[in-house]
């Protein structure tokens, strides 16, 4: 499974057409030249290697539509615009003022005119004619083979799976048929080498769904229904951000979507949909619970969790406490990697690196390990459970809700001792 | 309270059978006409338009500043990983501010502070054809803008971005009075808008100069023409944008609630049909300015002036179909997408035969490059930069990868500051011997020019990488975990481009030391004209008279004042340009044939009072409703008050003292 | 010649005698005509006693008695403000007779047109000099007379235009939009370029001449009546006025607050012979049985009627404190569609929700069901 990479093609190839164009400007206008390098600097930013969001470094076949499309487009801009820099640079020095007589006052040459709205009126058509083959190719999902429902709200996204007439999650049998469906939160996972489409909403203000290295971004507006293609066959961890200004903590709303091969979503689908076991008795962890059931289920659901108190299911209403009407669901929650709107990392950064960069053959048992108790990023979520609107500005100061119906938007202080976060972080530990 | 003449209390009886005619003597009522024409109270309720132009200016500099601080602060926060110089609300309002202070209260009113002052100077006018209403215009665009900043006092300000996309603009979503201040500000500079643009409109069309028809009309009148039927169009949708966002958070309404069945996309494209013409409206008044010093320091015609014209006006024409491509992630469909995406590809065409004509305007000239001509190829090549990024996000699919991300901010301050901003401080510096008589220090420019380009190239550039590398917009923190590494990580660039925002901050600040430097005790008068110019306004005094010029002008050229200083004595379809007459030479000729009886409109306290009483009905609407009652009352009062009084008081017609040209104190 | 008092009243007894004839021959009731007939006669010799009095006033025959007295300023000039009040006040008792309207139109008449009289009564007697005082009179009254004119002319304008859009057929409409922006644009550029050389008279009859050409369409197209539109009801409001009973109304499936739901549907059910299936936007499938949707979100579910019965179609849903709830559509005939919005606060798998059989979709009257599942 090595070769995937190679055959996503980047600009790179093409930086020393660029920097050889550039030299024609040398006659040493500064503008010209600083100029210049901004082009080719934009030119070659395609080329890094290694920021997560990187727009130009596709991993799926939507994104590659976009990079085909588009590197021809930058190289011509650059050229035409290295062209226009050394026409100009050349009239600054070639026309100086040196004692010449005063010029012709002549108004133009009608031909020479015409000839440069021709050039670019070509130029353009011979850009537009593919642009608006690739929208079409890109807006296709008549050949959808996994559906998944994805849900913006202030500041997180939440993602359920839908089981198809067959009974099946993205055309996987789970090993047994669960009372609720699939639904995670921050960390969106699809199998390898399968046409998955999102279907957005968004439950308060507008928001956008972006993985830059699977597809370009969609927004999800409430009241609509959006659409967003996701594909990938290299398995690996790819990371996004919302990209509509969205309030507050807009900045602290990301995502990730994590792309397993058909083996490993099989196991990641089973082990979603497993029964909910209750901590062992006398253990933290079921101290843990009760605090759970206590602090935290009025908004967070986990799935089959039973209050031993009095034998109930517990279910959670977030929509009586929180804004939106959702809260992120539990069940699973080290199983995945990030959390608080995919912000901050449930994992220490040595075992981050260790899963988030690992090769594509290694991932799938890496990622579905989950978190365990030496690799858990105990700094972060102890600070989160202490106060999280303090860690991730958020709405949710009970004195100032009257514009929200008492509604808090995010996460508010819950005033846990920090006994109650040990038990909590017991508890969670063994949710995944 | 009424304000009428009183009638002369004799009635002289000619004969029998005549009535006898009884002349009006004073006004009575509430105020008499302002008189004064030196101090404060002269700028106050001045309706010259050369005064109000360089008041807009003034107040157009000081939110230049404000609009400055602004953005280092957001520069300074983003300069390292997880900043902490802002708070997460703050860093939202002040990028809502920044934009909204420069795109309105800054670029905006700068360009009118130019084609106030030059459009009549210009076109051979002694001054625009409604000059209370440009009053007006002038205090309602600064008592909009104050009562906008205002808001950073009363609870702070907006803070939904300058797009204030619904339903984020909802009380429940943005509870402070935030962007109530924001939607009733713009809704008064709005009301300074469109004024104006009616105003200029009338003058351009009526006022001309006998002789001068639309194709020998200055290129920068032109420009600005297009500018103000663009404003025309452009502000009554923001206008009723705007009126739906103040029902919504004021009175309940429910345009943009989703749960009431409405649809959030609703605004975008009102916004957005705004939103764009808006661009054109920023950047063509610079576009003018260039046209104009482009000639001048080349000794040449404008190359292709027609086309550049009517480039100009299908710029203006084109851009409202265009305005759907800040949407293409916004879920609007394939064919919507498809079709705006070459719309906006062809709205490249006559934006680059602009370039091109700038360029062949060098071609072949005499160029000499003073301090403009530096600001004007600046803007030639970073306008260029922005266009050329430009195309690139034409293409949707790539769009869908770039917008809201840094990318974008990178191409519209390359588009903004490099094509508006860069080209007002060309007209600065150009015009600027022509409104108070010094030339601003040559040396100084220079170095004011290039730290402004050094500088924005190194706060904008490393945007277009920190954009590619998939940094969004608007995120009041960045973190190492998404910063990547290698040489272009965000990081780095992060911080390159916040010490560029210095240095451009270090350029703008030479500016003011030039004023100073350039206005001290001492320094010599300028000659009358220092650029070897080629339009009217430089057919008068430095600075011009009040009442413009002596002799209204005749044109028989496009570059008339050229024209009149030389003569072509080639023959055989060859040309030799000579020297007959020099600027003084020509302007003395205006003065000896001076026409008697200059009829001057006169001061007035009614344009201020009026829009002063916008601010306060704002107030009203935000806190109190007997507030908004009396500023009704103060509006309505001022309404008639203004109705009421003669356009002219009596016996003001000016007659020139033949001979040395008056002075006007234009500044000081 | 007549003097200004008795223009009123003869204007007077003009109109309510021809407001007398109408009466007499359209209604005919004999207390209304005796009491009409008698006011014009008064009139009418009220009128003849004033025009020979001259207004009561010996200075008006005789000039040079009092030349150089203020009362010898320049005649008044004519005015059109007596006969304007004349016809309000026949308006007002007309109104009484025929209808309100009339009335408080002939209120609004009197009452400007008694103020224009004033004020120009005023104006007169300002200075002696004509045009002096038509100035001041234009000042005083155009604060009040242009925005008022203004919003007449621009509610005309408006009133007029719409007319003509209602009566031509909906295709049409757009054509002469756009045929009528383009003429703008075109007499307004033309207007421009030429705007030195015009002068006011031909710019005056210019607009006269679009003035003219906007009334007449806006009378023809008025008088044609407008096309047939159909009522749009929405779904909510038989949903709300029916309560998923049994009263057989059906609603309008073009009821424009679906329209933005139609496009942004989460699922089209289909009813057909073979049951209950349905689609998903998106993914190109017929589905039937289960069907998943979001918790906490509106969404809005399509329902087309494919059988030749007309059917309701029902969402159970369940209250929060364990009551059933349903909500439905209006009976949907043949072939038509008809938008549910549908939010679930509480997951399907809630014990609650459970109890009440869960959360489905039905059609009143069929045994088919599609299950809801809410995560």
């Amino acid at each position: 499974m090595s070769h995937e990479k190679v055959h996503y093609r980047t600009i790179c190839n093409s930086e020393h057409a660029t920097s050889s164009l550039e030299n024609m400007s040398s006659r040493g206008f500064r503008v010209a030249t600083t100029v210049a390098g901004v082009v080719a600097t934009t030119v070659l930013a395609g080329c890094a290697s290694d920021a997560p969001q990187d727009t130009w470094k596709p991993a799926g076949p939507n994104a590659q539509k976009i990079q085909d499309l588009q590197w021809p487009i930058f190289l011509t801009a650059g050229v035409v615009g290295v062209i226009v820099m050394a026409f100009i640079a050349f009239c600054v020095v070639k026309y100086r003022d040196r004692g010449q007589a005063i010029p012709d006052q002549a108004h133009g040459k009608a031909w020479l005119e015409y000839l440069f709205i021709a050039i670019p009126a070509v130029i353009l058509t011979a850009i537009a004619i593919p642009t608006v083959g690739v929208v079409m190719a890109l807006n296709d999902t008549d050949d959808t083979e996994c559906v998944i429902n994805v849900t913006g709200q202030q500041w997180w996204w939440e993602y359920d799976y839908e089981v198809g007439a067959d009974g099946t999650i993205c055309g996987y049998a789970p090993s047994e048929v669960a009372a609720s469906p699939i639904i995670t939160s921050g960390q969106l996972v699809i199998p390898a080498d399968t046409k998955v489409l999102l279907r957005g909403t968004s439950r308060d203000v507008i928001h956008s769904y972006w993985i830059p290295r699977l597809n370009g971004k969609r927004d999800m507006v409430p009241g609509r229904v959006h659409f967003l293609r996701l594909e990938s066959d290299t398995p690996g961890i790819y990371a996004g951000q919302c990209t509509e200004f969205c309030g507050l903590s807009h900045a602290n709303m990301r995502m990730e979507t994590v792309v397993l091969e058909s083996a490993h979503f099989q196991q990641w689908i089973d082990n979603e949909l497993e029964p909910y076991q209750a901590p062992a008795e006398g253990s933290l962890a079921a101290e843990g619970e009760t605090t759970f059931i206590a602090q935290c289920s009025r908004c967070h659901q986990v799935n089959g969790l039973v209050d031993p108190g009095n034998g109930n299911l517990v279910v959670s209403y977030p929509d009586q406490f929180v804004y939106s009407g959702a809260a992120p669901n539990l069940t699973n929650f080290l199983g995945r990697n990030t959390f608080a709107g995919a912000t901050w990392d449930l994992l220490t950064p040595e075992c981050r690196t260790d899963v988030w960069e690992s090769s594509p053959g290694e991932f799938g048992d890496k990622y579905l390990a989950g978190v365990s108790q030496d690799c858990l990023n105990e700094i972060d979520l102890r600070e989160w459970l202490r106060n999280a609107p303090a860690k991730k500005p958020m709405y949710a100061d009970p004195a100032m809700l009257e514009q929200s119906d008492g509604k808090v938007r995010g996460m508010p202080y819950l005033g846990l001792s920090e006994d109650q976060i040990d038990q909590l972080i017991a508890y969670l530990l063994e949710r995944k | 309270m009424a304000i009428i003449e009183r009638p002369s209390d004799a009635v002289e009886v000619v004969d029998e059978t005549t009535p006898s005619v009884a002349t009006p003597e004073s006004s009575y009522g509430v105020f008499r006409r302002p008189v004064e024409t030196t101090g404060w109270k002269s700028w106050l309720f001045t309706i010259d338009h050369k005064k109000l132009g360089i008041m807009y200016g003034v107040v157009a500099m000081f939110f230049f500043v404000v609009g400055g601080i602004e953005a280092m602060l957001i520069r300074l926060q983003l300069a390292g990983p997880n900043g902490t110089v802002l708070s997460a609300d703050k860093y939202n309002q002040m990028f809502t501010m920044h934009a909204t202070t420069m795109v309105f209260l800054f670029v905006m009113p700068m360009a009118a502070a130019f084609a106030n002052y030059f459009v009549p100077l210009q076109i051979g006018a002694r001054d625009v054809a409604f000059p209370r209403i440009n009053a007006f215009g002038f205090w309602a665009f600064l008592f909009g803008g104050l009562f906008l900043n205002t808001s950073w006092f009363l609870g702070g300000g907006a803070d939904g971005g300058w797009f204030m996309y619904a339903p984020n603009s909802s009380v429940a979503f943005s509870p402070s009075n935030g962007v109530d201040f924001w939607g009733l500000g713009l809704q008064i500079t709005g009301v300074a808008s469109l004024t104006g643009a009616i105003n200029l409109i009338v003058t351009v069309i009526n006022m001309r100069a006998p002789g001068m028809s639309l194709m020998k009309l200055p290129i920068f009148t032109w420009m600005v023409l297009v500018v103000q039927f663009l404003l025309l169009f452009a502000i009554p949708v923001i206008t009723v944008a705007l009126f739906m966002l103040m029902f919504q958070r004021s009175f309940d309404a429910t345009f943009f609630s989703v749960e009431a069945g409405a649809d959030p996309l609703l605004w975008q494209h009102l916004f957005w049909i705004f939103g764009h013409p808006e661009v054109y409206i920023l950047v063509l008044p610079s576009f003018g300015i260039v046209s104009e010093i482009l000639p001048v320091f080349s000794k040449k015609p404008l190359f292709g002036y027609p086309l550049v014209v009517f480039s100009g006006a299908a710029i203006g024409f084109v851009g409202w179909g265009v305005w759907a491509h800040h949407m293409f992630a916004s879920g609007l469909g394939p064919i919507s997408v498809a079709a705006f995406s070459v719309a906006t590809m062809a709205i490249a065409i006559p934006t680059g035969v602009k370039i091109v004509n700038w360029t062949l305007t060098m071609w072949g000239g005499k160029l000499r490059f003073t301090v403009p001509m530096l600001y004007s190829v600046g803007v030639i090549v970073q306008f260029t930069i922005g266009g050329l990024s430009g195309v690139t996000h034409s293409v949707a699919p790539s769009d869908t990868q770039q917008t809201d991300t840094y990318y974008i901010v990178a191409h519209f301050h390359y588009v903004i500051f490099g094509g508006a901003v860069l080209g007002l401080f060309a007209g600065m510096y150009y015009w600027w011997p022509k409104m108070f008589g010094k030339m601003l220090n040559e040396r100084l420019g220079r170095v004011n020019f290039w730290l402004t380009i050094i500088g924005m190239n190194l706060t904008f550039g490393p945007m277009h990488i920190v954009g590619l590398q998939g940094q969004p917009r608007r995120m009041y923190v960045w973190t190492e975990n998404r910063a990547g590494d290698g040489f272009f990580n965000i990081g780095f660039w992060n911080l390159i481009a916040s010490i560029g925002s210095f240095v451009l901050a270090l350029g703008i600040l030479l500016f003011f030391v030039n004023i100073y430097v350039s206005h001290r005790k001492g320094t010599e008068k300028a000659p009358l004209d220092p650029w070897d110019a080629r339009s009217l306004e430089w057919i008068t005094t430095n600075p011009p008279k009040e009442h413009n010029f002596d002799r209204l002008p005749q044109v028989g050229h496009l570059d008339e004042f050229f024209h009149r200083k030389y003569e072509d004595r080639g023959s055989d379809g060859h040309h030799e340009f000579h020297q007959i007459a020099t600027a003084e030479e020509v302007v003395a000729e205006e003065e000896n044939n001076a026409d008697g009886h200059i009829h001057l409109p006169s001061p007035s306290y009614w344009p201020i009072l009026l829009a002063f009483s916008l601010p306060i009905m704002a107030y009203g609407v935000i806190y109190n409703v007997f507030l908004l009652i009396g500023g009704a009352v103060l509006g309505l009062v001022s309404f008639y008050g203004w109705g009421l009084e003669p356009h002219t008081a009596p016996e003001d017609d000016y007659d020139p003292p033949t001979g040395t040209a008056m002075e006007v104190a234009a500044h000081g | 010649m007549f003097t200004t008092g008795s223009k009123l009243l003869f204007g007077a007894s003009g109109v309510s005698l021809v407001g007398t004839l109408l009466y007499g021959i359209l209604v005919g009731g004999i207390m209304g005509t005796v009491g009409l007939v008698s006011l014009t006669t008064g009139l009418i010799f009220i009128a003849g006693i004033n025009a020979f009095i001259r207004d009561a006033n010996v200075a008006s025959d005789d000039v040079s008695q009092f030349s150089g007295s203020a009362a010898a300023a320049p005649r008044p000039g004519s005015s059109v403000w007596p006969l304007v009040v004349a016809v309000g006040g026949a308006l007002i008792a007309l109104g009484v007779v025929i209808h309100e309207v009339l009335t408080i139109t002939g209120l609004v008449v009197v009452l400007a047109a008694s103020a224009e009289w004033l004020l120009q009564g005023w104006a007169e007697s300002a200075s002696s000099d004509e045009v002096h005082n038509r100035e001041v009179r234009g000042r005083l009254a155009y604060t009040a007379e242009m925005p008022v004119a203004a919003a007449i002319g621009l509610g005309l304008i408006v009133f007029m235009f719409s007319r003509v859009m209602l009566g031509v057929p909906t295709k049409a409409s757009t054509i002469i939009a756009f045929s009528i922006v383009a003429t703008i644009v075109l007499v307004a550029g033309a207007v421009i370029s030429r705007a030195r050389s015009m002068s006011a008279p031909r710019m005056f009859g210019l607009f006269a001449v679009v003035s003219a050409v906007l009334l007449a369409g806006g009378a023809v197209a008025g008088f044609n009546g407008e096309r047939e539109i159909k009522e749009h009801k929405t779904t909510a409001y038989y949903a709300a006025n029916d309560k998923c009973g049994e009263k057989e109304i059906s609603a309008d499936e073009h009821a424009s607050q679906t329209v933005a739901g139609k496009a942004n549907s989460s699922a089209e059910v289909t009813l057909d012979e073979n049951g209950l299936s349905y689609t998903r936007p998106g993914l190109n499938m017929v589905q039937s049985g289960v069907i998943q949707l979001p918790r906490s979100n509106a969404n809005n579910i399509l329902f087309r009627n494919e059988t030749s019965e007309p059917r309701r179609f029902i969402a159970e849903m369940a209250n929060v404190d364990g009551s059933p709830a349903r909500i439905c559509t209006a009976l949907v005939e043949e072939g038509g569609v008809q938008l549910l919005t549908v939010n679930y606060s509480a997951p399907s798998f809630d014990p609650v929700v459970e109890e009440l059989g869960g959360y489905a979709f039905v059609v009143a009257g069929l045994d088919d069901r599609i299950e809801v599942i809410v995560p």
